[in-house]
């Protein structure tokens, strides 16, 4: 009996360790992020995946997010955030700031 | 967990006694994250008043750059100033840090420091630090926290790996400006720490903020004024770096 709940309690704890946070995609295109606006269930860790397809790096740069990436050109790389109050979180890319930009809206 | 491979050779080196290592008014707090290809120059200083060493000036300037998504590295020199003194070189240093852990992706992010010193002074021989880095944040409010081991080899005098600590407390109000605490401290040999009152331990408030300047540009600072908890603690310390990253 103790040998079955060990091997369940190692089921339960490898089922929490593999549960994957939601994941959303992020593109980068002539320095704008596609979508501008991304929507997130609030309260949960989410992963974002941006992919940067320009031939120039760019820097996904967000305070109220508290997070800074580079993605290198041609490239993509994951970003966590979260879990976030319901709301809007603006972010920017700090190398091309007049046109990249967009917010993650939580809720 | 992806985690980049610590080469062994670095922990058993700390197993080698060596000349104690020394903080200094001009210390700051490592955060694991690094920004590849980020460069920076790196202005730090600070100044204390020790109730047995009296006061005592650093400063020194840098240059550090995002090598890869994981690895970041600086190079800088610095000087000291010592009460009566003039202000003199004191020694090159090379710092190393490791990003080992996607920030966000588990409770706590977590980094490594490894630093090089090699003072003016070749009797003192070759400092060097590591330590783990570790970073979480609830909402708004951002947690570090580090532990450094230091110990020194080739000195002129046998000493052994002392240990210290760093942690910071901030509260992220807006891009360039923001509140909170530094604490530093160093507890003498790791392995036989010196009585409470002998360690050292400084706490005080902190301010941060990082200002664009557009494009890639940005300056970066924090500053902190600390008090001493301990009688041979520095009585108070000003410490403030800037870094302007490009």
């Amino acid at each position: 009996m103790r040998h079955v709940l060990i091997i369940a309690l190692f089921a339960a704890l490898s089922g929490l360790a593999h549960a994957a946070d939601p994941e959303f995609a992020l593109t980068i295109r002539d320095h704008r992020f596609e979508p501008s606006e991304l929507r997130v269930p609030a309260n949960k860790k989410v992963k974002i995946v941006i992919e940067n397809q320009d031939a120039t790096a760019e820097e996904f740069d967000s305070h109220a997010l508290n997070r800074e990436k580079v993605i290198p050109p041609k490239a993509k790389a994951p970003l966590f955030i979260g879990p976030l109050k319901p709301g809007r979180y603006p972010f920017v890319g700090e190398f091309n700031e007049k046109t990249a930009k967009g917010v993650i809206i939580a809720e | 967990m992806e985690l980049i491979t610590i080469r062994v050779s670095l922990v058993a080196a700390l197993a080698i006694p060596t000349v104690a290592a020394a903080a200094g008014p001009s210390d700051y707090v490592f955060l694991p994250g690094v920004t590849y290809g980020e460069r920076e120059i790196d202005f730090k200083m600070g100044s204390w008043k020790h109730p047995t060493d009296g006061n005592l000036s650093a400063a020194s300037i840098g240059f550090g750059y995002g090598v890869t998504q994981r690895w970041f590295t600086e190079i800088y020199r610095k000087y000291e100033h010592a009460g009566g003194e003039g202000t003199r070189f004191d020694a090159w240093e090379w710092e190393n840090k490791f990003q080992l852990t996607e920030p966000g992706q588990y409770p706590v992010d977590v980094g490594f420091i490894v630093e090089v010193e090699r003072p003016q002074d070749h009797s003192e021989g070759y400092e060097t630090v590591l330590g783990p880095l570790f970073q979480t944040e609830f909402g708004k409010v951002q947690l570090n926290a580090n532990l450094l081991f230091a110990r020194r080899f080739r000195a002129s005098t046998e000493q052994h790996t002392e240990l210290g600590y760093q942690w910071q407390a901030k509260y992220r109000l807006m891009p360039e400006f923001e509140v909170g605490a530094q604490a530093f401290g160093e507890v003498g040999n790791v392995s036989h720490w010196d009585p409470s009152n002998q360690q050292s331990h400084r706490i005080g408030p902190a301010v941060f903020g990082k200002v664009a300047l557009g494009g890639r540009q940005a300056v970066r600072y924090n500053a902190a004024w600390l008090v001493g908890a301990t009688d041979n603690s520095p009585h108070h310390t000003f410490r403030a770096q800037v870094e302007y990253e490009f």
